[in-house]
């Protein structure tokens, strides 16, 4: 056992101070705004995107960015080419705030500075650089990869509007970017076009946008409204233009024609034919056509496709076909007319009441059919050539009454049926006027001639002759005519005297002798009188001398 | 060579007169100037680690954040304190980048590290290199507010360089969190007590 001295002495450790001293707080703060720093950077750190474009032309990495509504959303990290060397691969950090937008139908575009007749766009990118557009998708998808465009997208996603589909025969000098009109204000843009799969036609996008895409209506007719539009037809000389800028690069215009205005509107992406100008394209679509083809006995010339067929001069169909018959049973080659009759357009002229009436008869194909038999048969109801501008020859078909034409049956067994038809009048006129120029041809204008001509000279040679004649009469008339006048002076004279002398007892007042010797006178004088029309007579027809006085009237 | 505090005398820390201190818990004031005796800084290693260690925190998001957002018509940059001393190496223009390395880079860790070693060395007990701890310290007191050079030269650019919309310069986020650091290092130095390092010395200065 040891003693207790060896107890050993318990070791005084004095209280450790477990004060907190409060300037612990500022590291503590420190590290809080340190790790906060550190969350926020992490947690704003948005995604990492790729997009894959032809040429890295203007993108730099970490000089580039990505810009939604020139938002900055996003840089470029890293710019290198794609594994097969074709292509540019684009990386980009895109901003947390804007991760949500990057899903897989967005879009991105290098925005440059474009230059076009409908304006100038990116012009800021021409100092700033260029830089990535963004257009944000509908998709619900995450996308990371990205296949960027090579043209910017006309109308960005969410700009209220529509898309419509337009189907037509060519792109005509239409463009992306190309205008759309609505009563010439501008409304929308083409912004996409392409081939149908099949090659047939070309599909072109339009977007309408807001608040004028509600004026599409299923009813819309859509239309090129590029350039002049100059047509011909026998309607005369009609010229259409749109802006300037459509007059330049193109453009569609589109309209409702009158009365479907209140159908409903049309969906997006509704396919709407393109029609080549606005006179096709407002035609008013005829449910009920009914087709007929006439056969001429004439020239159909000046008629060509799409000439009005109207009856007493209200359109109620067109020509859809001109061409030739050729009947074998008699070897005989005519023209062959193809028309198109909208029954319903002449419903459309009527009043309203009797148009509901004649409505109901033309839909049913039988009544529609008995109507038509009737106007043909018993009516008289011919199809004749009419020319529409004499100027420009153009003709179209006239549908018209004749009542005494030969009686004939409309035979419906055929298609089409045909349409009886009646000269027209011009080739009627034509005719007389012909007659008469044949009756002009067979005048013997020759033999007229000949004989006209002989007579001149006959006719000169008998006033050669009378020339003649006249200066016989000259020498040897005149002069016996002059001693003949100088003796009836004198014998005037010597009567003068005798008057005098017998004034004073034959002729003064009273003098028994004086009546007699007036009218003796008066006798004389009608004898000079006479004298001097046969005078006046020779000096105007000498060959009176030898002929005589003809019976023909004297020349005014 | 004994301390005043190891002859239980004190020494003002305002004008250096050595008194008799009041009571051993509670030394009182200076009978000349009246400042507040103590033996030595109260938890002066223990403040002192404590913003040493704020300041070494605030340095990393100081370096990472940029501190000058500089945006002209065809960019626009972010330059933190290290990718702006490579810019003006990269660029030729060395000497200015050798001062803002040294004055924004060295200088905050040298302090760092330098206080980290006085304060490491005090609560061992070493004994050796007394005299140039002290040097190393007082040059770390001397050297502090230099380092603030980097938050001058921001201030001034951001300043100066207004010609928006051509070209425009602001601060970037780094800035406050690099005076921070500054401060903290500073406030960590002048709340360390010089005289610690010589309370276990054997030195016989």
């Amino acid at each position: 056992m040891q003693a207790d001295d060896d107890i050993p002495e318990a070791v005084a450790v004095p209280p450790r101070r477990a004060r907190f001293s409060p300037i612990w707080i500022v590291p503590i703060l420190a590290i809080v705004v340190a790790i906060g720093i550190a969350w926020d950077r992490l947690a704003s750190e948005g995604p990492t995107i790729t997009i894959i474009f032809k040429s890295a032309d203007g993108i730099e990495a970490g000089k580039t960015f990505v810009k939604y509504k020139e938002v900055n959303i996003g840089q470029v990290t890293a710019v290198r080419l794609t594994d097969d060397t074709q292509n540019v691969e684009v990386t980009a950090r895109i901003a947390k705030s804007a991760s949500a937008l990057m899903v897989e139908d967005a879009h991105f575009w290098v925005v440059r500075p474009r230059i076009s007749l409908s304006g100038i766009s990116g012009l800021s990118t021409l100092i700033s650089g260029n830089y990535i557009g963004f257009e944000a998708g509908t998709s619900a998808k995450k996308g990371r990869q990205y296949v960027g465009l090579e043209v910017p997208p006309i109308v960005t996603g969410n700009t209220p509007g529509r898309q419509f589909v337009l189907q037509s025969k060519d792109l005509g000098s239409l463009g992306i970017g190309s205008p759309l009109y609505y009563r010439r204000l501008p409304v929308g843009q083409v912004v996409a076009y392409d081939l149908a799969p099949d090659g047939s036609s070309v599909q072109i996008r339009v977007f309408v946008s807001a608040p004028y895409d509600k004026y599409v209506v299923r009813d819309t007719r859509f239309y090129n409204a590029s350039g002049v539009d100059v047509s011909l037809t026998a309607n005369g000389l009609d010229v259409r233009t749109q802006s300037l800028v459509a007059l330049l690069e193109g453009g569609i215009a589109f309209e409702t024609p009158l009365g479907y205005a209140s159908s409903s509107q049309a969906s997006s992406e509704t396919v709407f034919p393109l029609f080549h100008d606005r006179v096709t394209a407002m035609k008013v679509d005829e449910s009920i056509a009914t087709r007929y083809v006439l056969y001429f006995q004439e020239s159909v010339r000046g008629l060509s496709t799409g000439a009005p067929v109207n009856f007493y001069g209200v359109a109620v169909g067109e020509v859809t076909d001109v061409g030739l018959f050729f009947d074998p049973k008699t070897l005989n080659v005519k023209p062959r007319v193809e028309v198109v009759l909208y029954p319903e357009r002449v419903v459309a002229q009527l009043p309203t009441g009797q148009g509901v009436r004649l409505q109901a008869m033309v839909e049913q194909q039988v009544t529609r059919r008995d109507f038509m038999q009737k106007l043909v048969e018993q009516r008289g109801l011919r199809a004749q050539l009419a020319t529409g501008s004499l100027l420009t020859g153009q003709r179209f078909v006239s549908l018209a009454y004749f009542p005494k034409a030969s009686r004939t049956r409309l035979d419906w067994t055929q298609a089409p049926a045909e349409l009886p038809t009646t000269i027209s009048t011009l080739p009627e006129i034509e005719e007389k006027l012909g007659r008469i120029i044949d009756k002009l041809e067979k005048v013997p204008l020759d033999g007229i001639a000949d004989d006209l001509r002989k007579a001149l000279a006959s006719l000169d040679e008998t006033l050669r002759e009378a020339r003649s004649t006249i200066q016989r009469f000259d020498t040897d008339v005149t002069p016996s005519l002059k001693s003949a006048l100088d003796e009836a002076r004198g014998a005037l004279g010597a009567a003068e005297k005798v008057l005098t002398s017998t004034e004073t007892n034959l002729v003064g007042p009273g003098a028994p002798a004086q009546a007699d010797l007036r009218n003796a006178m008066q006798e004389l004088g009608r004898a000079a009188r006479s004298l001097r029309v046969l005078a006046d007579y020779l000096e105007r027809h000498p060959e009176a001398i030898i002929r005589g006085k003809t019976a023909e009237p004297m020349p005014k | 060579m004994t301390s005043a505090a190891a002859r239980g005398l004190v020494s003002c820390s305002e004008c250096a007169l050595v008194s008799r201190p009041a009571a051993a818990n509670a030394p009182g004031y200076c009978p000349r100037c009246g400042q507040k005796l103590e033996f030595r800084r109260e938890n002066a290693i223990e403040r002192t680690w404590a913003l040493l260690v704020a300041a070494t925190v605030l340095y990393v998001p100081a370096n990472l954040l940029p501190v000058l957002a500089t945006t002209t018509v065809v960019s626009s940059a972010d330059d933190t304190i290290m990718s702006g001393v490579i810019y003006l190496f990269a660029s030729g223009s060395w000497p200015l980048g050798l001062i803002v390395f040294i004055a924004s880079i060295v200088i905050p860790i040298g302090k760092i590290v330098a206080l980290g070693y006085v304060l490491i060395t005090v609560q061992r007990n070493a004994q050796a290199n007394d005299r140039q701890r002290t040097r190393l310290y007082r040059i770390v007191e001397f050297i502090g507010r230099w380092s603030m050079l980097d938050v001058f030269v921001d201030t001034y650019i951001v300043a100066l360089v207004q010609l928006s919309p051509l070209m425009s310069v602001e601060p970037g986020p780094g800035v406050p969190y690099f005076m921070a650091v500054v401060v903290l290092t500073m406030f960590a130095a002048m709340s360390f007590d010089s005289r610690l390092i010589w309370d276990r010395s054997t030195h016989a200065g």
